[in-house]
């Protein structure tokens, strides 16, 4: 596969660790999503944050939506030429699963996930064939057209939508010619030296984020 | 004088259903002291007896006087409550001097009788059953592991219910016991009560003027749990009574939710006792909810 170089567009990469056990609540995720997009809004024009659920027990259906859902319909609605930004949520385990995947699907959104295991995988309104794409992609790291559509035997022209669609959801990114996967260009930007180190979406007092809203 | 009300001998939710026919005959009448007269209980169920918490509620309510409560005679049922921290909470509705929370050792609670009344509680109420709750549903109703965080997300959602709809406080508890008479195995049962808006007045605003004459309690109750639909526009608003349906359709469970003078139950099952739909009840304020989870047996 053809290997573009990384080109300025590079965005800004941030680990945002949740410092709750049990997300429930809508209350509590308006906070924490709060939080969260106050820490994107520091990051520059692209960005792309990880949020670590590795240590979350609970997520209920309310806090999925305020937190997970919410966060994914701003990205996707905030289309702009300047800006972008991007999540993926990291540490997903199986108990997570369906309330972020009943909370995506209401809005008709997707995300991209990594199992505790560091397997990856998409959660919420997601065709088969969007999914099997967006795999290739993540094993590849990065790929063109002229690659994938041959691969997975698909015609060029339905391919590219489809990848394009893809990267309009966030769940890829385009560079030039190239689809990166969201693991491939964070580890990239952790290379340049982009990461914001972890951080979190306030200081971890143990109070709930209630508290500090 | 008071106006006295007898409490049913069998207090579940067909008991709660006499209770609150009792209740709105003697406050239709000239605003007195009640007494509620619970010596002759013999049964109570977690429904039950939060349900005598809202009665006394609404009676405080409708007679500007917190109702007087006398208690049972049975040394079972008197322990039953002692267990599940009604003499605790009771004095917030009854005229009652206040009692210390019990220290709780094992005990056969999943969770004692909790007032809901900001997200805190929702967050302390999960905190608290974690541990019961592996206890009591892995090793009592033999479900798999994973059951005890979606025992905790349906707890949230439920008790959520209170805080983002009923424009009031309500209540939560939780208890095993044997379903002997119908089902032969143990069950969780879950009781969640609040004497707010209710489902009819929550959705009202959104919805009424498209159903016109049609709407109604019952409607309310079908839109929200069969269909998902809130007071909100907002399409994430709305999930939460669909997921806890699913769930407790996965356990082979039961959900009622009564609310004005309807109650819905989806899923229901042949061993159970609640109908798809109930209309043309007593009118009581707020809602109702009403989890049975049964053991789980190996060829369901």
């Amino acid at each position: 596969m053809e290997t573009p170089g990384i080109s300025s567009s590079m965005p800004d990469i941030a680990v945002a660790s949740l410092y709750q056990r049990n997300l429930v609540t809508r209350h509590t995720g308006r906070a924490v999503r709060l939080s969260i997009e106050g820490l994107v809004s520091e990051l520059g024009a692209t960005s792309l944050t990880v949020l670590d659920f590795g240590d979350v027990a609970v997520i209920d259906f309310s806090c999925a939506d305020e937190v997970v859902a919410k966060l994914v319909l701003r990205a996707v609605d905030e289309v702009s030429a300047e800006s972008e930004h991007f999540f993926v949520f990291k540490g997903v385990a199986q108990h997570h699963v369906d309330p972020m995947d009943s909370a995506l699907k209401r809005r008709g959104l997707a995300a991209a996930a990594e199992g505790p295991e560091g397997e990856p995988f998409l959660i919420g309104d997601i065709e088969p064939v969007a999914s099997r794409l967006w795999l290739a992609v993540c094993e590849a790291g990065h790929a063109c057209l002229d690659d994938l559509a041959p691969a997975l035997g698909m015609e060029q022209g339905d391919c590219g939508r489809l990848l394009d669609r893809m990267c309009a959801r966030r769940l890829l990114r385009r560079d030039g010619q190239a689809y990166h996967s969201l693991f491939y260009t964070f580890a990239e930007a952790e290379r340049a030296g982009n990461g914001r180190g972890t951080t979190g979406p306030d200081a971890p007092d143990g109070a709930p984020p209630s508290a500090r809203e | 004088m008071s106006r006295v009300i007898e409490v049913p001998d069998v207090l579940d939710h067909k008991g709660f259903e006499v209770l609150i026919r009792a209740l709105n005959q003697v406050t239709q009448e000239e605003a007195a002291r009640v007494l509620f007269n619970a010596k002759h209980v013999r049964w109570t169920s977690p429904y039950g007896l939060i349900g005598l918490l809202a009665a006394g509620r609404v009676a405080y309510e409708r007679t500007g006087f917190a109702p007087s409560i006398e208690a049972p005679d049975n040394r079972e049922v008197r322990g039953y409550w002692e267990r599940m921290d009604f003499w605790h909470v009771a004095p917030d509705v009854y005229d009652l001097e206040p009692v210390p929370a019990r220290v709780h050792g094992a005990s056969d609670a999943l969770l004692e009788i909790t007032p809901i009344r900001s997200h805190h509680d929702v967050h302390a109420v999960v905190e608290k059953v974690r541990e019961r709750a592996a206890t009591i549903l892995l090793n009592k109703l033999h479900y798999a592991r994973p059951s005890v965080i979606q025992f905790s997300v349906l707890l949230s959602e439920v008790c959520q219910n209170i805080i983002e709809h009923a424009e009031a406080d309500g209540w939560v508890c939780a208890q095993t016991y044997n379903y002997r008479e119908r089902l032969g195995r143990d069950v969780v049962q879950l009781a969640v009560m609040d004497v707010g808006i209710g489902f009819e007045g929550s959705l009202s605003a959104e919805h009424s003027r498209r159903h016109g004459e049609r709407w109604s309690a019952g409607m309310a109750l079908e839109r929200a749990l069969l269909h998902g639909e809130s007071r909100h526009r907002d399409p994430g608003r709305g999930q939460g009574l669909q997921a806890i349906r699913r769930q407790v359709d996965r356990w082979h469970g039961e959900l009622g939710i009564r609310s004005g003078d309807a109650m819905i139950a989806s899923p229901t099952q042949e061993w159970g006792d609640l109908a798809h739909m109930r209309t043309g009840l007593e009118n009581f304020p707020g809602a109702q909810i009403l989890v049975v989870m049964p053991a789980h047996v190996e060829n369901e």
